[in-house]
């Protein structure tokens, strides 16, 4: 599930670096050209891991650097909710919801689920998802 | 498994996201190292007419009166403040309604589009509509109606909704 979720919202991106640029700089967070690169390179950061979450390969690494970004970007939406800027997420491209109590809801269970990869047995993983 | 091996294999995804992000964007990079993309991520090639200002060109340009002032946020926010002289455009409004007959103003017309600080989007999207409608001169002003505000540039309160 955590793997398709990040191809599906990779792939989204990847075909609208500017778009997501955009949206990562609409949080205010940081310097507007520091939006430029992650804009480009946290796409296919998603989709390559959200495969190798799929077909067994890496997986805990895949699972680390996914709940790596799960917490920042829960980070984000805490702060963004807290400084009261009503902005739209950016994490789904266009199709992306309001940064909000329930975008909140949803990271926290696909961090979960991540975080239940990175603490499991590999092996046992790998057999649960075939 | 060995923290070393998880070391390495969390590298070569960062390595290999790398290659393709900037791989497939290449000419989006060539263009960011020429100076693009530092007020804003509008491709220049994908709207030519669209250009970022910011309060000093904009004060310029009010006091010359040589740009209509477009104001995109709603017709509450509208009637509480305004730029002086500002036409409100609600884009949310207008999105739905569609933007037929957005603007009867000619197409060489300089328009500032603003809405409020940089953290709305509509002034953008807005931005995007006129430059599809055919306009040649768009402006956004990014910090609007707060930076306006703050330096204390002359400003209305009556309404001039359409």
């Amino acid at each position: 599930m955590v793997g398709g979720v990040f191809i599906w919202a990779g792939l989204l991106k990847i075909f609208d670096p500017l778009g997501f640029a955009q949206g990562i700089a609409n949080y205010k967070a940081f310097p507007l050209g520091m939006s430029f690169f992650p804009a480009l390179l946290l796409p296919w950061i998603e989709v390559i891991c959200g495969f190798f979450l799929i077909f067994g390969i890496f997986l805990k690494a895949s699972a680390i650097l996914l709940s790596g970004f799960l917490t920042v970007f829960l980070v984000l939406i805490v702060v963004t909710i807290l400084r009261g800027l009503d902005i739209d997420c950016g994490c789904f491209g266009s199709l992306s919801g309001k940064a909000d109590y329930k975008l909140l809801l949803v990271d926290s269970v696909l961090l979960f689920f991540s975080l239940m990869i990175v603490f499991s047995e590999e092996k046992a993983m790998i057999l649960k998802l075939r | 498994m060995h923290q070393e091996k998880l070391f390495q294999q969390i590298v070569f995804i960062l390595i290999l996201s790398s290659i393709l992000g900037l791989g497939a964007n290449f000419p989006l990079v060539e263009k960011y190292f020429q100076g693009e993309f530092q007020h804003g991520f509008l491709s220049l090639e994908e709207y030519p007419s669209i250009t970022f200002i910011t309060l000093l060109e904009a004060q310029e340009l009010f006091l010359k009166g040589e740009a209509l002032f477009i104001d995109s946020r709603n017709e509450e926010a509208f009637k509480t403040g305004h730029i002086l002289k500002a036409k409100n455009i609600p884009f949310v409004k207008y999105k739905e309604k569609g933007f037929m007959k957005l603007l009867s103003h000619p197409l060489e017309e300089t328009l500032v589009v603003y809405c409020d600080g940089s953290e709305c989007q509509t002034s953008e999207e807005l931005a995007k509509l006129l430059h599809k409608k055919g306009f040649e001169d768009i402006r956004i002003f990014f910090g609007g109606w707060t930076e306006w505000m703050k330096k204390r540039l002359p400003v209305s309160k009556e309404s001039d909704t359409q």
